[in-house]
């Protein structure tokens, strides 16, 4: 995967911990999944997302209306012949949001690492 | 996966893995790549024939030895890898969008296709340039690293330069393994000894026909390591 899970290796600073700085509409499995996803595949459908994350269409939904409300992903609906299919695409934000979730949870392992090899 | 939320202090390390393994699933599932191997094979092994079937623009021949060497213009052969790769990279783009959005996906070829019409584009304009400059070397074979420089940017070649793009996309070691190995066989043709008595129109099938073998075997196996895994 690139960029989000490219990001640099976080260093070792008197920074805030970064648990202080995430944002929980990202830093939760199932969202956090969605954006992965997202990011990976450029767009989704719906239904790969629900298979993939072992949801029920109702629970996605609900995930996906937090992410959009927060302007992290794009709903598109359409068809596809007389099928109704639903495209979830990253927006910038989300790739930023996606990306610094990824560097804070990198910084929090090495603090862990840090901290039990004390 | 569970809807609660994960709090601050869950496991991080769980996390990144889950974030890891959803991004490589996807990867898996939008990859095609016996897709562009096998169609670049049957560019490749189409050439053979156009070689055959075609006859090249001699000029300025001189008398060496008991014979004699010509400029050779391949004409039509140009004119069918230009043409010919061009179109393999839409048909490769559309088979790549159609898969992937069978699978719920967007796909991730369109760089792939970009540097390979791209590099398509500089092989004819360096071919275009080369010949009007009338070959410089002629009648002496140009230098070692003049020829590698024109083996590279010859149609071959930058099929397997094309390659190192999708193998990148893709994150596959294996196809980044295979498009280097293509490359040291166009940088380094192998002979073994074929088409010595073919003839003269046959004189670019044997490496053609190694080329196009190792694109057509690659697919066999690409294809073959696609169904055996688990949907």
């Amino acid at each position: 995967m690139s960029g989000a899970l490219d990001s640099p290796e976080p260093d070792e600073t008197d920074s805030p911990h970064p648990v202080t700085g995430l944002d929980e509409r990202v830093h939760q499995r199932v969202r956090l999944g969605i954006l992965t996803i997202a990011h990976e595949a450029r767009r989704v459908e719906f239904g790969y997302l629900r298979t993939q994350l072992e949801l029920t269409a109702g629970n996605l939904s609900q995930h996906l209306a937090v992410l959009e409300t927060a302007g992290l992903v794009e709903i598109e609906k359409g068809y596809a012949g007389r099928r109704g299919r639903t495209w979830i695409t990253l927006t910038a934000a989300g790739s930023a949001a996606l990306a610094e979730e990824i560097a804070r949870l990198k910084l929090l392992i090495a603090r862990v690492e840090t901290a039990g090899g004390q | 996966m569970t809807s609660d939320a994960v709090p601050a202090g869950g496991d991080p390390r769980r996390l990144l893995a889950d974030v890891r393994g959803l991004a490589r699933r996807v990867r898996l599932a939008q990859r095609v790549t016996w897709l562009p191997l096998l169609v670049l094979a049957l560019v490749t092994f189409g050439a053979i024939l156009v070689y055959r079937s075609s006859q090249p623009v001699l000029s300025d021949c001189r008398a060496v030895g008991e014979g004699q060497v010509c400029r050779a213009w391949y004409q039509t052969a140009q004119l069918y890898w230009w043409s010919a790769l061009v179109l393999a990279y839409v048909v490769i783009s559309a088979g790549y969008l159609r898969v992937a959005r069978a699978r719920g996906l967007g796909a991730r070829v369109l760089p792939y296709v970009l540097t390979g019409v791209a590099l398509v584009v500089l092989s004819a304009a360096v071919s275009v340039v080369w010949m009007a400059l009338g070959d410089p070397h002629y009648p002496d074979e140009p230098s070692t690293s003049a020829q590698l420089l024109l083996r590279l940017l010859d149609p071959t070649g930058v099929i397997g330069l094309a390659l190192l793009m999708l193998a990148w996309l893709e994150r596959r070691r294996a196809l980044l393994l295979f498009a280097l190995g293509y490359l040291a066989v166009v940088l380094v043709p192998i002979n073994f000894g074929w088409g010595a008595g073919w003839g003269d129109k046959w004189g670019f099938a044997p490496q053609l026909v190694i080329n196009g073998g190792l694109l057509l075997g690659s697919a066999g196996f690409a294809l073959a390591s696609r169904l055996r895994r688990p949907r």
